[in-house]
């Protein structure tokens, strides 16, 4: 790695001597391995050694990157000689304070190959013995990501952090009947973050409550479905809804359209920023600094202290997620919200772990204020509008709600509405939390990055 | 020293493994990115990367490869070595393709393309803006792609194989004040990217209508233009493949069956030399081939490596990928074809026209339920003519409306094409490639914002 860092050392000096504005590099090592069972067959056993170096220049507002694999001065300075002036927009970066830091996390718990894949296959086979199970497939992946970031301003950050993450699926059947199911985990943490006994636990309960759903399921008429006013939605639920329609439509880059073309664009606008986007029970977090998340960061991909944003207040919307080159469009400072899924992508505005603040109330208090109505616990399906409008979460397991108590299944439950309905609605808030981990596209190309999302149990009343 | 892929392929040979693939891949490729009617930045991407699959007694195992230096090799190999002793053999192996094997398929690409500059696609790029500009767009994004890729194969069973690709893609969204329109133009030729007429064609969709309305929940007749349409077909592709129809797929016990309407073909064509991601081998070196899955609504082929070939006794398609079988590109075909989406529109009484869709979601694959988002300008048709532009939620610039389907009823649905393939894309589906013209499908159940 320190011959690397000359490399990218050497590319800030290179640029700034051909007279560019501004450059940065960006270094990454990424180094581990995972592995892959599919119905008790080992599909993947897979190596990863990835590093590259990313290099970022700025001239009469231009900005230009280029990225290689290929850390040597001829490439890096190839590279940088194929910037042509492309007369772009006036980008003008935010300032921000110069600098020098290193940040770490440690495993506590090192995995060797073996016992990863001896867990596995204990969850491979614990998976085959559910009833009703017509596939499964498991996959754990073990890295470590090094990354060190210079640029021309001074700034140099060095940063390590141990990465897990694994994934399972289950298709069950019922006579004719199917559903599917995933389950995904994540940290920045060692294999002391791989909790094998609550992974079984999860898949074993939810597998069972599908099965459920299956055999003792109700289809309700449109008429009823229509008549629902009262949903108390799970923490799954509301973790993809803030994720989806509060955490993507507060990414400056959509607001501002340069998102425009593919990853869309967002409700709010210049005009309308601080609008009432839900009831004033509804306070909306983004927050890189969660030790052990899987969207935990120190600092972002352009050199920016992350810290803990509030998106939405008392149901008014506050901040938005910016870069340095939005928080310079709007005179601000960055809040450090510049994210890259590798040195070969450009950094774009994304989120890190977004929630809705947790309130006072038991479970069981929300479902009896319901009285009549549907507790939608998880979702298999969801989708929604490129300006975040309109959205849609299919209720794998949902339940109806009767005299203040949960009753049978439901089969053919989905909440689809509005963002603005779905967030004036919100009445109370239950004292249960929880994050899930997912894994964030946007972009062209399209980049992954780790997040997490997630909140309490809520009340909606959508009458 | 750098090491070749041969003499990779022959060090784990020689260090006892049964077989070794290598698969070396350079590329060169820049996204310029158009945002508020500006060329926005720049990303130039220069990789030579690789990936090794081996595999000994039934065990495999994959590694990728950043650096082919000694060092980085020695490291791999070791890797490798580990992985396959760490694993489990997999029982329904069945080893790779046997070569060596004789491509017809030509490896050339456009010298115009594969030399680019960034100068050429800023010219490119403000061609499009100033002519979508002139033809009354108010806001102008989008992304120009330019690519050159160089491809060598060696595998343990006597393959040794070149390819090379070069394409330009140019994706563009328009807007026209509240309303907006997204379209793709993608070709290996650069004599084939008129951006200024592909501009002004979406500049004049962006503005098709200025009248607005809502619709309510209920069935559909739709037709699908090339792009949302082709993109959705994909997954018969994807489906099709072994390793799908085992893990569970809507195709899944369906060889030999009436699936799709009876006047549809679908292919998986890895042969189409003017098809961007087609190519001469696969994953393990066997020649590509126009596999057809779908002939006149009887689905007839599932997709096959080597090894799932063989477990199912029949032969490779030409799916390899590096370990489970992958489609090459789509080919969509109606033998019910309207001269044009105009006649399409003329044909139906009530419906819409979707120009585009994302976040196309399956609640489930097996039975392959899904939901889809119509964005961009969505026309509804009463009596053979457009009557507005959907608009559910007043002043926000977006459609609001959803259509929820099945992949099996829509094929079974798909009643009549307009006479208008060509090759495109989605960026829903993730960049794949497909041949599809614009269809009719009918009785489709879409939900409306006002009435959800």
């Amino acid at each position: 790695m320190e011959q690397q860092e000359e490399m990218a050392e050497y590319a800030v000096s290179f640029s700034s001597k051909l007279g560019f504005d501004y450059s940065e590099a960006f270094l990454e090592n990424t180094t581990g391995f995972s592995y892959a069972i599919e119905e008790g067959q080992l599909n993947e056993s897979a190596r990863i050694e990835k590093s590259g170096i990313r290099i970022r220049l700025l001239k009469n507002g231009d900005f230009y990157t280029f990225s290689t694999n290929r850390i040597n001065k001829d490439t890096i300075r190839r590279g940088i000689e194929s910037y042509h002036p492309f007369n772009s927009v006036s980008t003008r970066l935010s300032h921000e304070k110069v600098v020098s830091s290193s940040y770490s996390e440690k495993e506590k718990e090192k995995v060797e190959p073996e016992r990863m894949l001896e867990d596995l296959s204990s969850i491979d086979k614990e998976m085959q013995e559910l009833t009703g199970i017509k596939y499964r497939s498991s996959y754990a992946g073990s890295s470590t990501w090094d990354a060190f970031y210079v640029n021309s301003e001074g700034t140099q950050i060095h940063a390590e952090l141990p990465l897990l993450s694994s994934f399972f699926s289950v298709t069950l059947k019922n006579g004719h009947e199917s559903r599917q199911r995933v389950f995904q985990y994540g940290s920045t943490g060692g294999y002391e973050t791989f909790k094998i006994d609550t992974i079984k636990r999860q898949i074993r309960e939810d597998s069972e409550s599908l099965m459920n759903v299956m055999r003792n399921g109700v289809r309700l008429s449109k008429y009823e479905l229509a008549r629902i006013r009262k949903v108390v939605a799970s923490p799954e639920i509301v973790g993809i809804a803030v994720h989806e329609s509060v955490g993507h439509p507060c990414e400056a880059d959509r607001v501002f359209m340069r998102e425009a073309a593919q990853a869309g664009t967002s409700y709010l606008n210049k005009g309308n920023l601080g609008m009432q986007l839900g009831s004033e029970h509804v306070n909306i977090f983004d927050d890189p600094t969660i030790k052990g998340s899987e969207g935990f960061f120190v600092y972002d991909d352009e050199g920016v202290k992350a810290r803990k944003k509030q998106l939405v207040k008392n149901g008014i919307q506050k901040e938005l997620l910016t870069n340095r080159e939005f928080a310079g469009l709007l005179g601000l400072k960055s809040n450090g919200s510049a994210r890259s899924d590798s040195y070969s992508n450009e950094p774009l505005i994304r989120m890190s772990n977004t929630y809705l603040k947790k309130g006072s109330t038991n479970f069981e208090e929300l479902i009896e204020e319901a009285g009549k109505g549907v507790y939608i616990k998880s979702f298999m399906e969801w989708n929604i509008d490129d300006t975040r409008s309109f959205s849609r979460y299919q209720g794998n397991e949902a339940f109806m709600i009767k005299n203040g108590e949960i009753g049978k299944p439901i089969k053919n439950y989905v909440l689809e509405t509005s963002t603005k309905k779905f967030w004036s609605s919100v009445r109370m808030l239950g004292r249960d939390f929880k994050l899930y981990s997912g894994n964030c596209g946007k972009g062209e190309p399209m980049q992954g990055v780790p997040v997490s999302m997630g909140g309490p149990s809520v009340l909606l009343d959508m009458s | 020293m750098e090491y070749s892929a041969e003499s990779i392929v022959k060090r784990l040979v020689s260090e006892g493994l049964d077989e070794a693939v290598v698969d070396v891949h350079s590329y060169r490729k820049s996204y310029l990115k158009i945002a508020n009617s500006e060329v926005d930045s720049v990303v130039t991407k220069f990789e030579k990367s690789g990936s090794i699959f081996c595999s000994s007694k039934k065990r495999i195992a994959t590694t990728n490869i950043d650096s082919f230096e000694g060092k980085a090799v020695e490291s791999a190999i070791a890797n490798l070595h580990m992985s396959i002793s760490n694993a489990i053999p997999k029982e329904d192996y069945n080893g790779i393709a046997k070569g060596p094997f004789k491509y017809d398929h030509a490896c050339g690409y456009d010298k115009r393309i594969a030399n680019f500059d960034n100068s050429l696609m800023a010219d490119m790029a403000y061609s499009a803006i100033n002519t979508a500009l002139a033809n009354k767009a108010t806001n102008v994004a989008g992304t120009l792609v330019m690519s050159k890729l160089d491809r060598h194969l060696v595998t343990s069973e006597k393959v040794d194989a070149h390819d090379s690709c070069a394409y330009s893609r140019l994706s563009l969204r328009l807007f026209n004040k509240d309303l907006s329109a997204q379209d793709i133009i993608a070709s290996k030729r650069l004599e084939n990217m008129h951006v200024e007429r592909f501009a002004e064609r979406i500049a004049n969709l962006a503005r098709y209508t200025r009248k607005k309305g809502k619709i309510s929940s209920g069935k559909y007749d739709v037709i699908y233009t090339q792009s949302p349409g082709g993109g959705l077909f994909t997954n018969v592709n994807s489906m099709a493949c072994m390793s799908s129809v085992e893990s569970g797929s809507f195709l899944s016990g369906k060889l030999g069956k009436i699936i799709a309407n009876r006047n549809i073909d679908i292919y998986d064509d890895g042969k189409e030399e003017e098809l961007i991601g087609t190519g001469r081998f696969d994953d393990e070196g066997s020649p590509t081939k126009d596999t057809q899955l779908i002939d006149k609504g009887k689905f007839v082929n599932y997709l096959h490596n080597y090894s799932t070939a063989r477990k199912y006794h029949t032969k490779s398609t030409g799916n390899a990928g590096l370990v489970d079988p992958v489609p090459q590109a789509m080919v969509f075909k109606h033998w019910k074809r309207k001269k044009d989406i105009h006649e399409l529109i003329r044909s139906i009484d009530k419906g819409i026209v979707v120009t585009n869709t994302w976040y196309t979601r399956f609640s489930n694959y097996l039975t392959g339920d899904f939901s889809t988002v119509p964005r961009d300008i969505t026309l509804f048709v009463r009596n053979g003519e457009v009557q507005f532009a959907i608009k559910q939620l007043g002043s926000i610039n977006t459609v609001g409306i959803r259509i929820s389907d099945n992949m099996l009823r829509m094929l079974d649905g798909t009643t009549y094409s307009a006479d208008d393939s060509t090759q495109t894309s989605s960026w829903d589906i993730g960049g794949d490639y497909y041949i599809a013209p614009s269809v009719l499908v009918e009785g489709v159940k879409v939900t409306a914002a006002n009435s959800a």
